[in-house]
C-alpha cells in the first residue's frame, strides 16, 4: 500500500476516536493539573501560584481539616467495601459456580439487578426504608425482638458513613461477584475432579484449588474497588446533599470537589483549589494503580488452562 | 452438591441473599401504587383494591417536565452509543489490523482512561463546555460520555476484531474490497455481538450518571431523568406517594432493559474477563 | 489463463530473509505445487503472488504484465484459504457472488456465473445457506466456488485439504484434479503434505528456508532428489542415509562395508559422502546383486500385506526397509538387507546430489 493512502487510511480510522478523546477527557485532566498551579482571584483572573494551593489543602486548617476529614472517610468507604462487599462477592460467586446448581441464572440475574440501578434511586430507597417515620427497618428488627437496637443510622455522626457504605456495598456487590463467577467459570472442571480423586472435600477443593487460581481477578477487583471508592460522589450527593452531613461525617473526596469547586451555603467556589482536589484524588487513585501494577500484579502468578 | 443438607444450605443463602438484594426494589415499586395510609400501615403488603391509589403518578407525571427528561436521557444514551460505537469501531480496525509505530503508543494513551475518571478533569470539562457555549445542551453530555466510554469500547472490539481470522479480510482484499468497504461489509456485520456489549456497557451508567447532568445541563428543560427525578425527589421530600412514584418510574425502565439484556450483558462481562 | 513468472524475488521481515532470489515459473495452465516444512517460505510466496504480503525485492508477472504494484483484486487471481474464509453474515450465493459485486457486474451476470459454478460443484441445494449450516467439506466446495465465480487468470490454493478428515481429503484431492482438467486452469497450491503434491502436480518446488532447493516434474524428484534435503523431504517414510567416504572403486561405509559403485569423474577419494536409499528399496534377507548389510531388528510395524522394520546396522546407523508379507522376524532377531543397486542416491560433502 503507498504511504499517502496508509496515512489517509489512519487518519480517517483513528482520527475521530482520539480528538473525541483527547479533547475531552486527556486534555481536561491535563487542564486540571495545571490549574491547580494557579490560584482564582476575586476579579476572576488566575495567578501563578506553583504547588501553593497543594501547601494550602495539607497545611491551612480551614482547607486540611476538611481535607483529611474527607481523606479519611473515603478510606473507611473504601475499607468497607474490601471487607464487606469483596467477601460477599466471592462467596456468592463460590455458591453460584457450584456444579449441578439449579435456578443458577435467576440468582445471578436479581443479586445483579440492584448494581443496574441508578445511585440516585437506590440512595433514596434507602432512606425510606432506613427512616424512622415509615419505620420498615424498626419493624424488621421487631419482628426478632431487637427492636432496641434500631437507631437513625443515617442521621448520626457515629453511623452514618458505616450505613452509607453498607448501602454502597449491597449495590455494588455485582459487580465482584460476575467477576470472580467468571473467573471460576473458567477453571476446568477436570483440575477440580482431580482434587477430589486426591481426596479434597468440596470446601477443600475451593480453597486450595480454585483460590489461587483466580487472585489475579481478585487484585483486579481490589483494584477497580479502589477507583471506583476514590471517585465515588452520586451516593452520598443524593442521599445527604453536598454537605454530606451530619457535620461532614459522611464527607469523601468527591463530595468535597464538589463543594470546593461549586461552592455552597458555606463558601463561594473556587475552581483553583477544585482543581487542586482533583489533581489529589488523582494522585492518590495513581498511586493505588502504581501499587496495583508494581506491588501485587507483579507477585500473583498467572496460569493458563 | 449430592448432600442434599448441603444443597439447601447453598439455596437458603442464595435465596436470602437475592431477597435482600430485591426486597427494597420491590418495596418501593409495590408501595408506589398505595394510598398515603397504607403506605405507612402496611408497608410490606402489595397493593389490594382497597389500598391501590395511583395518586403518586399522577402527581409525577401531572409536573409535566418529567416526560421531556425522559427523551433528554434517551437521546443523550442513544446518541452516546452510536457515537461510541461508530468511532470505537472505527479506531479498533486500525489499531488491530495496521501495525504501525505508534500502535502501542495510542493503545497506552487510551488505557489512561480506563483506568483515570474523567470525571476528575470535571473543572477544565466545565470551562472547555463553557467556552463553546454548549452549557445545559445534550451535545456537551454526549461528547464528554463518549469520551468516557470509548477506550473500553476500543479495547473490547478490537479483541473481537482481532478474532476475526485474516483469512477473512484477505479474502475480502482478493474480491477486490477498499479497506473502506472490508469496514463497512465485514468488520461491522461481524462485531455485532461485541458492539451489543459494548452498548450495554455504556447505556447503563450513562443513564444512572448524575455528575455530568448536574454538572453541565442542571436546569433549562435539558436534565437527564436521573437528575430530574433527584430534583424532583427534593421539592416533593415529605409527599410519600409522589416521592415513591418518581423512584418507581426512573427503576421500572431499567429494570426492563436489563432483564431484556440480561444475557447479553452478563455473557459479555464473562467474555471480557475470560478473554 | 496465464503464465506466472516470478523473477530474482526477495522479500525480508527487518533482518530475516524469508524469500531468497525465487525464480519459478508456472507454465499456462499448468498444476504447480510449492511443497516444503512449516516455516519454509511457500505461503509466503503465494501471498506474494496474492498481492498479500509486499516484496521486497524481483518482479511478478502475471499473463505478462507486472503485478508488483497491483491490489490483489486487480491482479486476476482467486484464493483459497485454508480457513475457507467465508463470510459467516451472508449465504452461499452472496459468498460466491460477493467480489463480482464491488467489481460492478451486472446482477444478471453474477447470478448466472454463481449458477455455473454451482452447478460444476453441486452446490445448487445450499445456495441460501449460511457457511455455519455446511459440513467441512461443502465449505471447501463453496471456497473453491467462490474461486471459480470470478474466472482469474490463476487460482491460488493455500493449504486447502488441511482442516478435512483424512477421508474427505482423499476425495477433495480427485475432485481438484478434476477441477483443473476440466477449467483448464492455472493453479499454484501450497501444501505440506507430499502426496498431495506428489498426486496433484504438473510441476513440484521444494522450498526449505526460503529457497527453491529443487522443481521439476514429481517422479523426477523422487528418482532423481538434488540434494539431501529433497531426497529427505519426498518420499514416506524417508530415506535412508549412511555416511561414508568415496574410495577409489566406489563407496566405503565403514562398519557397513563396501560398496563398487561407478563414480563421476570429479569425485575425490577420500572425500565424505551420503548414500541415500529408500525403505522401498531395501530388502529384507534379499538376493544380493549389491551391498548386503546386516542388521539387527529394533522393531516390525506391520501396515497391512506391507509393513516396515526398524534396522540397526553395525555402524549404528538407523535404517528402515520396507517389507511385504510376513517376514517372521521380531525385535532382537539378526538379519540382513539387500540394497538395491539400481536405486542408490549419492551426495556430497556439500549435500547436492553427486550420484
Amino acid at each position: 500500500m503507498p504511504q499517502g493512502t496508509y496515512l489517509r487510511l489512519l487518519v480517517f480510522f483513528l482520527g475521530p476516536a482520539l480528538v473525541l478523546y483527547s479533547v475531552f477527557s486527556i486534555y481536561p485532566l491535563l487542564a486540571t493539573i495545571l490549574n491547580s498551579l494557579y490560584s482564582h482571584q476575586k476579579d476572576g483572573s488566575f495567578l501563578w501560584n506553583g504547588l501553593g494551593n497543594f501547601h494550602t489543602l495539607l497545611f491551612d486548617p480551614t482547607w486540611s481539616e476538611p481535607f483529611w476529614n474527607a481523606l479519611k472517610n473515603n478510606f473507611v468507604f473504601f475499607l468497607i467495601h474490601m471487607l464487606v462487599q469483596n467477601p460477599v462477592g466471592l462467596m456468592l460467586a463460590a455458591l453460584l459456580s457450584l456444579p449441578r446448581l439449579r435456578f443458577r441464572a435467576t440468582y445471578r440475574t436479581l443479586i445483579f439487578m440492584p448494581t443496574m440501578l441508578s445511585v440516585v434511586v437506590i440512595g433514596f430507597a434507602w432512606q425510606l426504608i432506613l427512616s424512622p417515620l415509615w419505620g420498615i427497618a424498626k419493624m424488621f428488627l421487631q419482628t426478632f425482638g431487637l427492636g432496641f437496637l434500631f437507631a437513625p443510622w443515617l442521621g448520626e455522626e457515629s453511623s452514618a458513613l458505616i450505613t452509607v457504605s453498607l448501602i454502597s456495598v449491597w449495590q455494588f456487590v455485582g459487580i465482584p461477584m460476575i467477576l470472580i463467577y467468571t473467573a471460576l467459570l473458567a477453571i476446568p472442571d477436570e483440575l477440580i475432579d482431580a482434587a477430589t480423586v486426591d481426596g479434597l472435600n468440596q470446601f477443600q477443593a475451593f480453597f486450595w484449588v480454585k483460590l489461587p487460581l483466580i487472585w489475579p481477578t481478585i487484585g483486579l477487583v481490589s483494584v477497580l474497588t479502589f477507583v471506583n471508592n476514590f471517585n465515588a460522589f452520586d451516593l452520598i450527593y443524593a442521599m445527604k446533599g453536598a454537605l454530606a452531613g451530619p457535620n461532614f461525617a459522611t464527607d469523601i473526596m468527591g463530595t468535597l470537589f464538589y463543594r470546593t469547586f461549586f461552592g455552597n451555603q458555606l463558601q463561594l467556589g473556587d475552581p483553583s483549589m477544585g482543581s487542586t482536589i482533583a489533581t489529589m484524588m488523582f494522585l492518590i487513585i495513581l498511586i493505588g494503580i502504581m501499587v496495583y501494577l508494581f506491588l501485587v500484579q507483579r507477585r500473583i502468578q498467572r496460569y493458563s488452562f | 452438591m449430592r448432600k442434599p443438607a448441603s444443597a439447601f444450605a447453598v439455596h437458603a443463602i442464595l435465596g436470602l441473599y437475592t431477597l435482600l438484594a430485591i426486597f427494597p426494589i420491590v418495596l418501593v415499586i409495590m408501595n408506589s401504587f398505595k394510598a398515603k395510609r397504607a403506605i405507612f400501615n402496611t408497608p410490606l403488603r402489595p397493593p389490594l383494591p382497597e389500598t391501590f391509589d395511583p395518586i403518586g403518578y399522577s402527581r409525577v407525571f401531572g409536573d409535566s417536565s418529567l416526560p421531556f427528561y425522559y427523551l433528554n436521557s434517551i437521546t443523550v444514551t442513544v446518541g452516546t452509543i452510536f457515537l461510541t460505537l461508530l468511532t470505537g469501531a472505527m479506531a479498533a480496525w486500525a489499531l488491530s489490523e495496521y501495525k504501525f509505530r505508534w500502535n502501542t503508543l495510542l493503545a497506552l494513551y487510551l488505557s489512561i482512561g480506563i483506568m483515570v475518571p474523567i470525571r476528575l478533569g470535571s473543572v477544565a470539562i466545565i470551562q472547555l463546555v463553557a467556552e463553546m457555549n454548549l452549557i445545559n445542551t445534550l451535545t456537551a453530555l454526549v461528547l464528554v460520555y463518549t469520551a468516557q466510554n470509548l477506550p473500553l469500547a476500543v479495547f473490547i472490539l478490537s479483541e473481537f476484531i482481532a478474532q476475526i481470522p485474516r483469512d477473512l479480510r484477505e479474502a475480502a482484499r482478493c474480491d477486490g474490497l477498499s479497506e473502506y468497504n472490508i469496514f463497512l461489509h465485514i468488520i461491522l456485520p461481524l462485531i455485532r455481538p461485541a458492539m451489543a456489549t459494548v452498548a450495554v456497557f455504556t447505556m447503563i451508567p450513562v443513564w444512572n450518571d448524575l455528575w455530568f447532568p448536574l454538572l453541565l445541563a442542571p436546569t433549562g428543560g435539558k436534565q437527564t431523568i436521573t437528575l430530574g427525578v433527584q430534583q424532583f425527589l427534593g421539592q416533593y421530600i415529605t409527599d410519600w406517594n409522589a416521592v415513591l412514584a418518581a423512584l418507581s418510574t426512573a427503576i421500572v425502565p431499567v429494570l426492563v432493559l436489563y432483564v431484556i439484556f440480561s444475557r447479553q450483558l452478563i455473557r459479555g462481562l464473562t467474555s471480557g474477563a475470560v478473554k | 489463463m496465464a503464465e506466472v513468472r516470478i523473477e530474482k524475488l526477495r522479500k525480508s521481515f527487518g533482518a530475516v530473509e524469508v524469500l531468497k532470489d525465487i525464480d519459478l515459473t508456472v507454465e499456462d495452465g499448468a498444476f504447480v505445487v510449492l511443497v516444503g516444512p512449516s516455516g519454509c517460505g511457500k505461503s509466503t510466496l503465494l501471498r506474494s503472488i496474492a498481492g498479500l504480503e509486499p516484496v521486497s525485492d524481483g518482479i511478478i508477472t502475471i499473463g505478462g504484465r507486472k503485478v508488483n504494484d497491483l491490489a490483489p483484486a486487480q491482479r486476476e487471481i482467486a484464493m483459497v484459504f485454508q480457513s475457507y474464509a467465508l463470510y459467516p453474515h451472508m449465504d452461499v450465493a452472496a459468498n460466491m457472488g460477493f467480489g463480482l459485486r464491488f467489481a460492478g457486474t451486472p446482477k444478471a451476470e453474477i447470478a448466472a456465473r454463481v449458477a455455473e459454478a454451482a452447478r460444476i460443484l453441486q452446490l445448487e441445494p445450499l445456495l441460501k445457506r449460511r457457511p455455519r449450516e455446511l459440513s467441512g467439506g461443502q465449505r471447501q466446495r463453496v471456497a473453491i466456488g467462490r474461486a471459480i465465480v470470478r474466472k482469474p487468470q490463476v487460482f491460488l490454493f493455500d493449504e486447502p485439504l488441511s482442516n478435512l478428515d483424512a477421508a474427505l481429503r482423499i476425495n477433495t484431492r480427485v475432485e481438484i484434479a478434476k477441477l483443473h482438467k476440466l477449467l483448464a486452469a492455472t493453479i499454484v497450491y501450497v501444501t505440506h503434505d507430499q502426496v498431495e503434491a506428489m498426486t496433484l502436480a504438473d510441476k513440484i518446488v521444494v522450498m526449505n528456508q526460503g529457497r527453491v532447493e529443487q522443481q521439476g516434474k514429481p517422479l523426477e524428484l523422487y528418482y532423481r532428489p538434488a540434494n539431501l534435503f529433497v531426497a529427505g523431504f519426498i518420499g514416506s517414510p524417508a530415506m535412508n542415509f549412511l555416511p561414508g567416504k568415496v574410495t577409489p572403486g566406489g563407496v566405503d561405509l565403514g562398519a557397513d562395508g563396501a560398496l563398487a559403485l561407478p563414480l563421476p569423474a570429479g569425485a575425490v577419494p577420500g572425500s565424505a559422502v551420503t548414500l541415500g536409499v529408500r525403505p522401498e528399496h531395501m530388502r529384507i534377507a534379499g538376493t544380493a546383486d549389491g551391498l548386503r548389510i546386516d542388521a539387527t531388528v529394533e522393531l516390525v510395524e506391520r501396515l497391512g500385506e506391507m509393513g516396515y522394520v526398524h534396522l540397526r546396522l553395525p555402524s549404528g546407523a538407523v535404517a528402515i526397509a520396507e517389507i511385504r508379507g510376513d517376514v517372521g522376524l521380531g525385535t532382537g532377531d539378526r538379519t540382513s538387507v539387500a540394497l538395491d543397486p539400481a536405486h542408490l542416491h549419492l551426495f556430497g560433502a556439500d549435500g547436492h546430489r553427486i550420484a
